[in-house]
């Protein structure tokens, strides 16, 4: 097991063998360069957002939450989309998922009154559950209920991407980002697409924001 | 070729590498998830966490947002941190923030009309100023002052961890968590401890729950 002090060893190590690689490898990146990807990603230890993509520091700005959700209301992610979208002005968005992800698990079962705040936050997965319930309980076991309720809500989380102000807006100004639903394999490390989403492609009217007020 | 297709790329490179140094990785990370640490840092690209600190698949539970903020009405950051608490039973809370932050930077600015949610967001890093005036007017240049505005806005997120009722309660019933307060230099790749703070710390009276919460 890995001690705190371990971490902060691993960090020294990590620090210096870069600087023996590549002596300038950190002042490049003290300088703020732009990103192309923003990667909304689960929380779970095991999807390294950086790692499973061999990306070095610089390459993706991430956020991870639990389940790699999209919620309209939540500030926390859409200030890090606005900013991503906005300023950074990335070319690609991300959503990945993966199977055995545990707050699906968790969604696909009863809540547990004790986790007030958890069980609101995966209450949307729920609501996928919902939408699909034809799908999903056509299924014949539980396992490939949960892999399938796994690709369903990261095909919803890049809808309700395309349902913000901030993607209709910059893709009716310029164009981009492109948006990838993508889904990673604890199995076997891969990750495979399974839903994309781009300037062209059609909108919901119910979603559609007005975008001629310029507002 | 698209930025998005290189990471497609760079990840099959990355699994197949993986099996032949270790043919069970897979296998192992198919196992349910038991990371003994949960990390709340910045979205920023250039500090991506498990990297920084050679942690392997599995080590590392990990939330990332704008400027590493625990906001108490964010059910995004909440819901992660009472997963990594109550249901994953980590032993350390990390908060790592990280010098020359964007996010930081911005908030002693003027605000940008363009970016409504990232002000909102940011708003909160403004009140750690008003906290602290005094000791972050005593440098005198702005990116001191900046930096200085980092180092305490770590320092707050991890007391403002104290204030939640997830923290309290397994303080009390389990212990656990200790909670660490970093700061990353990307000019040298480095990590420095700014705060710790072990079960039992003393916390301001109006912020306790009261002993009706552990039932």
């Amino acid at each position: 097991m890995k001690t705190i002090e371990r971490l902060l060893l691993e960090n020294k190590a990590w620090a210096q063998e870069h600087l023996a690689v590549d002596p300038g490898f950190l002042s490049k990146l003290a300088i703020e360069r732009t990103c192309e990807i923003f990667w909304i990603g689960c929380s779970d230890s095991r999807v390294h957002a950086d790692e499973i993509t061999n990306s070095e520091p610089g390459r993706i700005f991430v956020h991870r939450n639990i389940a790699n959700s999209v919620i309209s209301t939540d500030i926390n992610l859409l200030s890090a989309l606005e900013y991503a979208v906005d300023e950074l002005r990335v070319r690609h968005i991300v959503v990945c998922g993966h199977y055995e992800c545990g707050g699906v698990r968790a969604a696909l079962r009863k809540a547990h009154p004790g986790q007030s705040l958890l069980n609101k936050w995966l209450k949307h997965i729920k609501d996928t559950y919902r939408l699909h319930r034809a799908e999903l309980d056509a299924l014949a076991t539980d396992r490939e209920r949960q892999h399938r309720l796994v690709e369903l809500n990261v095909i919803e989380q890049i809808h309700n991407l395309s349902q913000t102000s901030t993607i209709q807006r910059a893709w009716a100004g310029r164009q981009g980002p492109e948006l990838h639903g993508w889904v990673y394999g604890l199995e076997d490390g891969i990750i495979r697409e399974i839903a994309h989403l781009d300037a062209e492609s059609p909108l919901d009217p119910l979603y559609e924001f007005d975008l001629g007020g310029g507002l | 070729m698209k930025p998005f297709e290189r990471l497609l790329l760079e990840n099959k490179a990355w699994a197949e590498e993986k099996h032949l140094q270790e043919p069970e990785f897979f296998e192992r990370m198919s196992q349910d998830q038991k990371p003994d640490f949960l990390w709340i840092g910045c979205a920023d690209s250039r500090v991506p966490a498990e990297i920084i600190v050679n942690a392997q698949p599995g080590e590392i539970f990990v939330h990332r947002n704008i400027a590493n903020q625990v906001i108490t009405t964010d059910f995004n950051s909440l819901s992660v941190l009472q997963y990594a608490v109550d249901v994953l039973k980590v032993d350390h809370v990390i908060v790592c923030g990280h010098y020359n932050c964007g996010g930081v930077k911005a908030a002693l600015n003027k605000q940008n009309a363009n970016l409504v949610l990232v002000n909102k967001w940011l708003m909160h890093l403004k009140d750690i100023y008003r906290l602290h005036q005094k000791d972050i007017e005593g440098f005198h240049t702005d990116k001191d002052k900046a930096n200085r505005l980092v180092e305490l806005n770590v320092i707050e997120q991890v007391r403002k961890l104290t204030h939640t009722s997830i923290i309290q309660q397994a303080w009390r019933e389990e212990n656990r968590p200790v909670l660490h307060g970093w700061v990353y230099a990307l000019e040298d790749g480095k990590i420095k401890q700014l705060i710790m703070l072990p079960p039992d710390s003393p916390i301001e009276s109006i912020y306790q729950y009261t002993d009706a919460l552990t039932s």
